[in-house]
This record gives structure tokens, C-alpha cells and sequence, in this order.
């Protein structure tokens, strides 16, 4: 059976996040990345390639993380999006799961989070 | 971290010289820890009493231990406390510098003695911190005079030392807090904190430090100030203030900060400086309160 590849979304403003998340991932599975730096272009992405999973920063400039997430869940109600911040205050939190967000991963992240999300909302029969 | 502030307290005092303490400050890894060092320190015996049995041993074959306790400097359990204790590293360093003759006993007794006078330190609180307890060390040590958020911001540099060593360099040590009207950045990455304490943040270094402290945080050798530095100081600054809101939210305290940003050349005003000690050069942590 060919291999499965999932298309995920990173969107963080600093490159070694998404570097490191790449790396981080790309040790769990199969995947196609597609990369943005703020929460506008985060959106135009998701639109645009309709990935299968989103992890997404908070503190970002142009569009927070959270207003991203509103307007992906605007458009697609179906998208997975996971919260991946180093400010999971308590507010934050809230607001993260009431705009739609399936999970929020406290960074520095660990590689068995991550492999919970892969395994949670990607390789779900395995 | 307390290694070091002790070996810079003892240069201060004038017990010996910056190539003696960085000499042996070298040496600390291959000590052997004496009992004499222990006991002293533990304030169970003198200087002189341990000089006593040292002289003592070389009129009768036995162990140092052994004769403390014959000669009544110790008890049984004092000794079985003192041979299970740790090996912090500011015993280690005195032992080596017994050794080579720079400090004697007595002269490590004064110190010892005279360091605990000097900061007010407590026998708990010396437990605490020569056992590297960060906390305690930053409360004792590190003063934000004129502050409206002292705790707050000894909280707040707690954290940033943990992450230091952590992440940066195990050795990282916290030297001094300056208050200043204004300073000179060369390359800072800067992040805003907002709500009922309003803050902004920096961490500054020359090219250099930059490029090293960005290195390490990275995980990969770096050359220049790129976009990868920035994004690996910025992103460590980053980490940093988010672990601290957390903290603070756990507090029931909710604040936001901005995305990182980094700067070159700028001019900070009206700042608390904390300068950081790491191997490979100095880092400064830079913080305005509004």
C-alpha cells in the first residue's frame, strides 16, 4: 500500500519554529508542508490548499492566531486546527476552544504530544 | 550558578586573583572533597579543629572521621551526615584552592562566615542556595531598587535563568542589575507585555554573544546575525515571556505580549539592565517598566 502523505499547515512568525516543527513531524509521518508566517496569510493558505491539519501560533502579526482560527472554522467548520504557543494562559485557552481549535500544544513542545496529535487527528485507524 | 558568586565573592574580598579563580574554577571537576572542607562548612567544626586531627593523623594511623569523633569535633551522626552530603561546587572550588595552597582552612571558614554576614543569608537560606536553588539566589542577590514590581520582575529574571540553563548553557550565571537612563542596544530581539503590568522586554548582545546565544537555542552552528538568529534569540524571548504569562495566569493574572520583533543599534530608555554570564560571552536582559 503506497505510503499516506498528509498536508500540514504551520503557521508561526519565527522560521526556526517552523523549521524544528517540520523536523519534529517529518519523524511521525508522511508530509506535504506548507508554511506561513501570520495569521492572513495562514488563512489565504488554508483556502487556497485546504491541508488536513493546521498548527498554529498565537502570537502572530497581521492576524492573531485566534482570528485565524475564527476564519478558517468560518470557511471550512471541519478544519483541524492545533494550537502550538508558548502563552497557553488560561485566557487564551478559553478563547483557543471557543474559536474552534481541536488542541493546544504548550511549546517547547515534546515529540510524544506531537506524535498524540499525528496519531489523534491523522493516522486514526492505527 | 552559587560556584560562581562565591568564587567572585572571594576575588572581591581579595582571597586571590582572577587567573587563581579561573584556574581553579578548571579544576573543580577533578576534586576530592575532604571532610575538613565539609565539616567547616556545615559549621560543625573550626578551622583550627580540623587542623587539629590532620595533625593528629599523622601520629596515628586513622581516618580523619574516625579521630574527629574520638577527639569529640564530632558526633557519629554529624559524620554520617557530612559523608553522604553533596558536593556542591563552591566546596569543591574551596577544596581546590586548600589544595594549592591559595586559601587556607581558616581563611575558608572567614569567608564562609563572613559571606553569610554579608547578604544576611540565613542557615536555611544558605542550604537553599549553595544546593543551586535559583529562586533563592535571585532573591538574595539581585535587587530592582525603585521598582513598583520588584517581586514580580525577581520572579520574572527566576524564569529567565532557569531558561538560560535549560536551554542556552548549564553554567549560565546572573551577574549584576544596573538602573539606567539610558543604554546603547547593538542587537536586541524585543517583545511587548500588556494588561495590569505593562513591560517591554529585550534581550541584548553584541554580534558576537547574538550569534552564539542563537546558535545554541537553534541547535545549529550560525555565522551571521540572518534571519535564523533573529528568529532563534526572538523565538527564545518568545518562549520566555509566554512561560512567564503563564505563570502569571496560573496566578489568576492574565496578560498578552506582541510578536517578537529584533533591532539593531537602538537606543532603550528608563531600563533595569540584567547582565547574564554564559560561556561564550555576555548577554543582557533589558526591561522597561510603564
Amino acid at each position: 500500500m503506497a505510503k499516506e502523505t498528509f498536508k500540514v499547515l504551520i503557521c508561526d512568525d519565527s522560521i526556526l519554529v517552523r523549521k524544528k516543527l517540520k523536523e519534529a513531524l517529518s519523524a511521525l509521518a508522511s508530509f506535504e508542508f506548507l508554511e506561513a508566517g501570520d495569521g492572513q496569510t495562514a488563512i489565504d493558505v488554508y483556502k487556497k490548499e485546504r491541508p488536513d491539519l493546521v498548527f498554529m501560533d498565537l502570537v502572530i502579526p497581521v492576524k492573531d492566531g485566534i482570528t485565524a482560527v475564527k476564519e478558517i472554522k468560518e470557511f471550512d467548520n471541519d478544519a483541524l486546527v492545533v494550537i502550538a504557543s508558548s502563552s497557553g494562559t488560561q485566557e487564551n485557552l478559553k478563547k483557543a476552544i471557543k474559536a474552534g481549535a481541536v488542541e493546544f500544544i504548550q511549546k517547547p513542545w515534546e515529540q510524544e504530544q506531537l506524535s498524540n496529535v499525528v496519531k489523534k487527528f491523522l493516522k486514526k485507524g492505527e | 550558578m552559587f560556584t560562581q558568586y562565591f568564587g567572585n565573592y572571594l576575588l572581591n574580598k581579595g582571597y586571590l586573583t582572577a587567573e587563581q579563580l579561573h584556574d581553579a574554577l578548571e579544576e573543580i571537576k577533578d576534586a576530592r572533597l575532604k571532610l575538613g572542607v565539609l565539616a567547616v562548612n556545615a559549621g560543625y567544626m573550626t578551622a583550627e579543629q580540623t587542623e587539629e586531627v590532620n595533625e593528629a593523623q599523622k601520629k596515628y594511623d586513622k581516618r580523619f572521621g574516625e579521630l574527629a569523633i574520638e577527639m569529640g569535633y564530632l558526633t557519629e551522626e554529624q559524620l554520617k551526615e557530612l559523608l553522604s552530603s553533596q558536593k556542591y561546587g563552591h566546596l569543591l572550588l574551596s577544596q581546590v584552592l586548600v589544595d594549592k595552597g591559595i586559601m587556607t582552612l581558616s581563611e575558608f571558614e572567614k569567608a564562609i562566615n563572613e559571606y553569610k554576614r554579608d547578604y544576611s543569608i540565613s542557615d536555611k537560606e544558605f542550604e537553599a542556595i549553595q544546593s543551586d536553588d535559583v529562586n533563592e539566589i535571585i532573591n538574595i542577590f539581585i535587587k530592582f531598587e525603585g521598582s513598583k514590581n520588584e517581586k514580580l520582575l525577581k520572579d520574572y529574571i527566576a524564569l529567565f535563568a532557569r531558561n538560560l540553563i535549560r536551554f542556552i548553557d548549564r553554567d549560565a550565571v546572573i551577574k549584576e542589575v544596573s538602573k539606567l537612563e539610558v543604554y546603547d542596544c547593538q542587537f536586541a530581539a524585543k517583545q511587548d507585555i500588556s494588561g495590569a503590568i505593562v513591560l517591554t522586554t529585550y534581550i541584548e548582545a553584541d554580534e558576537n554573544a547574538f550569534i552564539q546565544f542563537a546558535s545554541k537555542y537553534a541547535e545549529e552552528e550560525l555565522s551571521s546575525v540572518d534571519e535564523m538568529a533573529e528568529a532563534s534569540v526572538g523565538e527564545f524571548l518568545n518562549l520566555h515571556n509566554g512561560i512567564f504569562l503563564v505563570n502569571l495566569s496560573n496566578q489568576g493574572i492574565e496578560l498578552k505580549m506582541t510578536p517578537q520583533e529584533v533591532f539593531k543599534d537602538i537606543k532603550v530608555e528608563k531600563l533595569f539592565k540584567v547582565s547574564a554570564e554564559l560561556s561564550f560571552g555576555c548577554v543582557n536582559i533589558l526591561i522597561q517598566e510603564h
